[in-house]
């Protein structure tokens, strides 16, 4: 893998071919690892490294964009090249800004060398200890435990530079009864290899999966709803795109207002609901430069129900006087005046300190979600989404989990369901199927949309 | 593992060499397998009973122009991204000890496919440990063979300045009407130079092209505080720049413009059970969604259990009905300018064409080499694929479609056997569940019908449904005159996910009785 020192020679070679006065390079250094099994057994395995070199130049506002994948210099000459020959008939961006000089980037713990570095050896036995589980129990396990180290360097011709070198984990399993008549799921993400609690995670996975079976077919319509942190999660980070600021003036989000205007510095939401983005916390960090290449700040986009922060990027921040907001997370540039790009890989619902099984015993009668799939948008202004519940749904009865429930379709928006929670649980770091990922707590909201039932276990 | 010196070995200008024989020639080039052979030289000291290996090269060609007012002033502005990527490298994949094994390198030389064959025998030897069978393929012919997209002219080679110039055309009948807010068009190609070699004696150099194109306008109306989107998504297709002007990307910018506007203005639908006629632009995602992946055979085993999903299509739905008589579908990797269209799969199997459903019975599954004898058959029906050389390849979807209906049933006659309905047109929302029963699909634009007649447009429209009770529904698809192909290039399955590009053919169809609901 790349180090910072060879980054940083890499990145001043190839502006040094550049003849143009604006030259931006973004390198991409990433091995990947991973163990796959279905059915009991390992059905496909990878070791895989990959890098890129992404070249954008501009001269009079005139861009072009070449990347590669192969690093020796005639490579790289000649990518540098077609880069300015793309740039010569491209026509001018009237929205671009005057690059970026030199940044001081925060630095941001987000390199275990145990989880950069571990293969199939390493791995293999947290399937084994999965697999082995389900057997014992006759049943049938599915999942996947990978590992990722991703380096990232940007650089340009004004002088900015930064190098992150980041590695994070993750295991999920599936467990289903070996005549498909239920299932089960359990997941973690974690930064530490070392940290994946396998035999957890399975002893979970297992639980869900007896205590699904026969599920009871029940009403659609509106039900109060326990999700699970990593359901929470597979609907709130969908809230990301509409804090952008020009989308919202625009009059394309939620936060616009009916006749102009926007809904910053309004009560929205519940006293104890603060969404944000961090960086820097321990559990997830990600990148210190956001997709405007500004260096990454802790953001309160919802700040105890109140909407806190719009996210300008430079372009629009220069257009109405504010300043560019150093989101967290970076990455994702280019929005087109749409929320908070990369700010979404480092977002935070805050919790409390209350566990899941204290909001199960307050909850008289709803359903508990294990986590949600196939989430997809209906309206993009109000955020209302569908999708169903998948892997585990059961009954709440008077405090206590009384019967396994068939599947539903949800119709519904984030932002009406944060509206509707009334009590947050303990936050944890989740990623849902869909690969969204956020520090998020378990919930009970009310009134929460089932219009239909589905007959998939 | 991979040494700084190799790191920065690399070469575009090898990969260039490597694919760089005319298209009319019929062997693979002889650089690329003499590299194939040590793969499978080596993979030959590791005791692999089977070994192979795929040196590819891609190439994006991204141009796209967003119109939209300058805040302040309302000036039109028109913001360009032209881009170009292009990614070298190759994949091994062996079996020993009865596993599979696969590693992968972005350093196309001997010594680093032999390093690299290594690793992907020493994955396959830590997978062997939890193996509950060996890995047994189905028997495959040997081929030495070259395969082209057909193509009149290489879209790589048009000049940038003719493409920009399309997108510039495109976007200014889109902003004409000041009512629209905003507008956007974009023009991809891909190529994908492969080549493939097996220790089954194959050896397979193929160059595969593919062509999309894309309009978007958006209208807002601040007063009630709503803003619609209509898009036009051409027949992404495998074909040369001489496709382009088939697009019919002007002409369809005009309608695109002029449905947005009257979209935000719209009624909203009166949700309840209506019939429906879905335009072959909205139900090549339904066939996608509700057919092509029910049909997949590594989802009904369970091999997808973690992640996409299983499959309400079980092994023993084989022979019984599962849709109308009207309902016959085709899997295939050889139509014209369908997006799934090649030579042959990642497993060297020759491509060809497989009945799914015939006449609403369930025929036969997607297969790959490894699976043909899971279901009892002797041969795979050539569905494996890996989106890069960097990917494991595994079972895909073919091009999926639904066989036009008699010559003399048009898309008047399906509405005019109407009473109440509504026509969908493009693509909206698609939502399904991890077996493919439960499903709600929206679409850009919809029309109500009343009387037997196409009225004006409606909004906020969703069908939601059972998918066997569904197409248990359909009772009319037109003609071959009305039937058009259509592709989707986000295709996403496995873990890590890869991304599938397929076409989709049908005839405006008509449904019976569909939930249709009232949405935001």
């Amino acid at each position: 893998m790349l180090t910072q020192d060879e980054a940083k020679k890499l990145t001043d070679k190839i502006i040094g071919f550049s003849t143009y006065p604006d030259c931006h390079v973004t390198v991409n250094d990433t091995e990947q690892a991973y163990t796959r099994f279905a059915n009991n057994g390992i059905t496909t395995a990878s070791f895989s490294k990959r890098h890129s070199v992404a070249i954008a130049v501009t001269r009079d506002g005139q861009t072009g964009t070449y990347s590669v994948n192969n690093l020796d210099d005639s490579t790289l000459r000649n990518a540098v090249k077609k880069a300015e020959e793309l740039a010569a008939i491209a026509p001018p961006n009237p929205e671009r800004l005057p690059a970026l000089g030199a940044q001081q980037y925060p630095k941001v713990n987000d390199y275990d060398e145990f989880t950069a570095t571990a293969r199939s050896p390493e791995m293999i036995p947290h399937v084994k200890t999965v697999v082995d589980a389900a057997v014992r129990q006759k049943l049938v396990a599915a999942g996947l435990v990978e590992r990722s180290h991703h380096v990232s360097a940007i650089a340009n011709k004004a002088g900015l530079f930064g190098y992150h070198n980041a590695a994070d984990s993750q295991l999920t399993t599936t467990i289903r009864m070996a005549d498909g008549s239920s299932s089960g799921w359990a997941g973690q993400p974690s930064t530490k290899l070392k940290g994946i609690d396998s035999a957890k995670l399975a002893a979970v996975a297992i639980e869900k999966c007896k205590r699904w079976k026969n599920p009871v077919k029940l009403e659609p319509g509106n039900y109060t709803v326990v999700l699970e942190p990593t359901a929470t999660g597979d609907l709130v980070r969908l809230m990301a795109p509409a804090f952008g600021a020009r989308a919202t003036e625009e009059g394309r989000t939620f936060l616009s207002k009916r006749g102009g205007g926007n809904l910053l510095g309004e009560k929205v939401f519940p006293e104890f609901i603060t969404l944000r983005s961090d960086p820097f916390d321990d559990r997830q960090p990600s990148s210190p430069w956001t997709g405007d290449l500004l260096p990454t700040k802790a953001i309160q986009w919802i700040d105890r129900g109140t909407v806190a922060h719009l996210a300008y990027d430079r372009y629009w921040a220069s257009k109405t006087g504010k300043e560019p907001t150093p989101e967290g997370g970076g990455g994702g540039g280019g929005r087109g005046g749409g929320g908070f790009g990369g700010g979404a890989s480092s977002l935070i619902l805050e919790g409390s300190d209350q566990t899941l099984e204290q909001l199960i015993a307050g909850v008289e009668r709803g359903l508990l979600v294990t986590h949600f799939w196939y989430i997809r948008f209906v309206n993009q202004q109000t955020l209302q989404h569908t999708g169903l519940t998948r892997d585990g749904l059961f009954l709440i009865e008077n405090g206590k989990i009384t019967q396994p429930v068939m599947n539903f379709r949800f119709l519904e928006s984030p932002v009406r369901l944060l509206q509707n929670t009334k009590v947050v649980g303990q936050a944890v770091r989740v990623r849902g199927l869909e690969a969204g990922m956020m520090i998020a707590p378990s919930l009970v909201a009310v009134d929460f949309p089932l219009p239909s039932i589905s007959d998939a276990i | 593992m991979l040494t700084r010196r190799h790191f920065l070995a690399g070469s575009a200008a090898l990969a260039a060499n490597l694919f760089g024989a005319p298209k009319e020639s019929s062997t693979p080039s002889p650089d690329l397998e003499k590299l194939g052979a040590a793969a499978l030289r080596e993979a030959k000291k590791y005791k692999a009973t089977y070994c192979d290996i795929r040196i590819v090269r891609l190439r994006d060609q991204r141009l796209n122009l967003r119109v939209s007012p300058e805040r302040g002033t309302g000036k039109t502005l028109a913001v360009p991204g032209v881009t170009e990527e292009a990614s070298f490298g190759f994949g091994v994949r062996v079996i020993v000890d009865g596993a599979w094994g696969f590693a992968s390198s972005p350093i196309v030389t001997q010594e680093e496919i032999a390093l690299i064959t290594k690793e992907a025998a020493i994955v396959a030897k830590a997978n062997a440990a939890i193996q509950p069978k060996p890995i047994q393929l189905a028997p495959v012919k040997a081929y030495r063979d070259r395969w082209v997209t057909p193509f009149d002219k290489d879209p790589f080679e048009v000049p940038l300045a003719e493409k920009l110039d399309l997108l510039r055309r495109v976007t200014d009948q889109v902003k004409r009407d000041p009512k629209v807010f905003s507008g956007a068009a974009s023009l991809n190609l891909r190529s994908e130079d492969k080549y493939f070699a097996s220790t089954e004696g194959s050896s397979i150099q193929q160059y595969i092209l593919q062509i999309y194109g894309n309009i978007d306008a958006t209208a807002v109306d601040r007063q009630k505080n709503i803003s619609r989107t209509r898009s036009y998504v051409p027949t992404q297709a495998s074909a040369g720049w001489e496709y382009v002007p088939e697009m019919n990307l002007e002409e369809n910018a005009r309608q695109i413009r002029d449905e947005v506007v009257e979209h935000l203005s719209a009624p909203a639908v009166r949700p309840g059970r209506k019939d429906l006629i879905l335009m072959p632009n909205h139900l090549m995602l339904t066939i996608h969604e509700s057919v092509a992946h029910p049909t997949e055979l590594d989802r009904a085993l369970g091999y997808e259990a973690n992640y996409a999903g299983t499959s309400y299509i079980t092994m023993d739905k084989i022979g019984k009905r599962i849709a109308s008589e009207q309902c016959t579908f085709v899997g295939e990797r050889t139509s014209p300018r369908g997006l799934g269209t090649c030579g042959y799969d990642d497993d060297g199997v020759k491509t060809t064409e497989f009945t799914i459903i015939d006449k609403g019975i369930f025929r036969n599954y997607q297969t790959t080499r490894e699976q043909a004898h899971l279901v009892g058959d002797k041969a795979s029906h050539g569905c494996c694929q890996a989106d890069s050389w960097a990917t494991v390849p595994f079972q895909r979807m073919p091009n999926v479609s639904l066989r036009p209906g008699p010559a003399d049933t048009t898309l008047d006659s399906l509405i005019s056997g109407i009473d109440d309905g509504v026509l969908i047109d493009g693509r909206g929302s698609y939502s399904i569940d991890q077996q493919r029963y439960n499903f709600q699909f929206g679409g850009d634009a919809f029309w109500e019908i009343k009387g037997g007649k196409k009225r004006g447009m409606i909004s906020r429209v969703s069908y939601q449904a059972r998918t066997p009770d569904f197409w248990q529904s359909c009772d009319g698809t037109a003609g071959p005159a009305y039937w058009r192909q259509y592709g989707t290039t986000g295709d996403a399955k496995g873990e890590p996910t890869q991304i599938n590009s397929i076409s989709h053919g049908c005839s405006p169809t008509r449904f019976r009785q569909t939930n249709v609901i009232l949405t935001d």
